[in-house]
């Protein structure tokens, strides 16, 4: 019972159960909660597919070792043995994902390190972290971070210098220092490496996308945080319309850019109607997040104590 | 109380933090000189360039452009004993390599390396975003506690 129950809980908390969460848009009001809720999700999903591996293992493990053999009729051996695999295949590919993106990711940051560092200008980092602030001589307006365990650095063109005030500017900082600091990279890997890992018709892009975009919030939050919300909604419209004019550009045509268009301007569209004050009011947002991480909470701690908890003892009481 | 930082010295002359790495500091000054020089280079001369206003060990200059021949930053060829250290691309070459790699980001991974702060390709919305804004900054002048935003701009 254990391993189709353990199986099932994976199955849910890796499609449906982010459909659901997917369309909860109050999420936005409090991002920094929501993706911990998001992160717990995850995790209880790739627990309950290592749990079910497991207690299917040790039930194949026992049933051979009964007094009549094989109990169980050769197609449920079957069957059993059929999910055991898929078990090992997801986090086989997980870790082999996690390893081989890790080390592009980090290739390809190293490189850009090493022509930023040596073709850009430093400046000053007034928000005061660690990342080294470069300016590139560049009329396209561009901002962005490079992110890393100690060579971080935030990278901005002197085209959207140019665009932005003093206080904009601080805005663009705070929120790319925001990113560094928190790590923001690495829960996309992982989220990123999950979406690969799991099969096609059990997966969700909605978990990656939401968090993605969750993430962009709590930076931007940072920001509103030490400059106020006006100052971070103009430095994101001084850099995504200034960005149009990129017709010049003649290797700029990623494939599918009206969907990356569409796309992407709503997220910004959405970044500066949350600095509208849309959503949540403000005073309750704290309970709003204490309702959030006591639901990630719930997810992590009710699948262990109900399911795997009591699995456990029975199975320390086989093996011991 | 919302705290608001000061004005940052963007546009003046600024002094480094500490933290920037002092190599990446040097390799940025050695493809300056580099840049700058109407021929290739000796290592001494790179080293008498950059040691006019401060103590440089001659070695140091020699480390630095061994690891930008690395990088594939320089190319040096021999010149009798010693190497003539040249910069493998313009620097404009280089300022347009990163800015593809910033603002191209095709595929996959290449847009999860660098996390730009807004994915600037906005085709038809400036209104809806410009409309959004000024909700924004009508929203901050009915709260009492926001004074209206930022210095005025250059």
């Amino acid at each position: 019972m254990t391993p189709l129950l353990l199986g099932i809980l994976a199955v849910v908390l890796a499609g449906p159960v982010p459909s659901v969460l997917g369309r909860v848009g109050a999420f936005t009001s409090v991002p920094r909660a929501a993706v911990v809720l998001w992160q717990a999700v995850a995790l209880a999903a790739v627990l309950s597919a290592v749990g079910s591996g497991l207690a299917l293992a040790l039930r194949l493990v026992t049933m051979s070792g009964r007094a009549g053999g094989w109990a169980l009729g050769p197609f449920r051996i079957g069957a059993h043995l059929l999910v055991l695999a898929l078990t090992v295949t997801v986090l086989a590919r997980l870790s082999w994902v996690l390893i081989t993106n890790a080390r592009t990711l980090r290739a390809i940051r190293r490189r850009h390190r090493s022509l930023v560092d040596v073709a850009g200008t430093t400046a000053p980092n007034p928000t005061g972290t660690p990342a080294a602030v470069l300016v590139l001589h560049h009329d396209v307006p561009t901002a962005y971070c490079v992110p890393a365990l100690r060579a971080s650095r935030v990278v901005v063109s002197d085209g959207a210098i140019a665009r932005l005030d003093a206080v904009e500017l601080d805005a663009v900082l705070t929120h790319e220092n925001a990113h560094l600091r928190a790590r923001h990279d690495l829960v996309i890997e992982v989220f990123t490496a999950l979406w690969i890992a799991f099969p096609r018709g059990v997966r969700s892009r909605i978990a990656l996308d939401q968090v993605r975009n969750l993430l962009e919030m709590e930076a931007d939050d940072d920001a509103v945080r030490l400059v106020g919300a006006v100052p971070m909604a103009r430095a994101l419209v001084a850099l995504s319309i200034g960005s149009s004019d990129r017709s010049s550009h003649a290797s700029v045509a990623p494939a599918g850019v009206d969907d990356l268009a569409g796309h992407a301007t709503s997220q910004v569209l959405r970044r500066v109607e949350r600095l509208a004050g849309a959503g949540t009011r403000r005073a309750a947002r704290p309970v709003l997040a204490a309702a959030v991480y006591l639901t990630a909470v719930v997810v992590m701690v009710v699948p262990t104590v109900t399911i795997a908890l009591p699995w456990l003892r029975a199975a320390w009481r086989v093996v011991g | 109380m919302r705290q608001r930082s000061k004005v940052p010295t963007w546009r003046r002359p600024h002094t480094l933090p500490d933290v920037v790495n002092r190599l990446g500091e040097l390799e940025r000054e050695v493809m300056n000189e580099l840049w700058s020089a109407p021929s290739p280079m000796l290592v001494r001369d790179v080293h008498a360039a950059l040691s006019r206003d401060r103590d440089l060990a001659y070695t140091t200059v020699m480390t630095v452009l061994e690891r930008l021949a690395r990088k594939r930053m320089v190319e040096r060829d021999l010149d009798g004993r010693a190497y003539r250290y040249r910069p493998a691309q313009t620097k404009d070459a280089l300022v347009a390599e990163a800015m593809s790699d910033a603002l191209d980001g095709a595929g996959a991974l290449r847009s999860e390396a660098l996390v730009r702060f807004v994915d600037g390709i906005t085709s038809t919305d400036a209104q809806a975003l410009r409309e959004a804004l000024a909700r924004v900054e009508a929203g901050s002048r009915a709260t009492a506690d926001t004074p209206p935003g930022g210095p005025t701009r250059p």
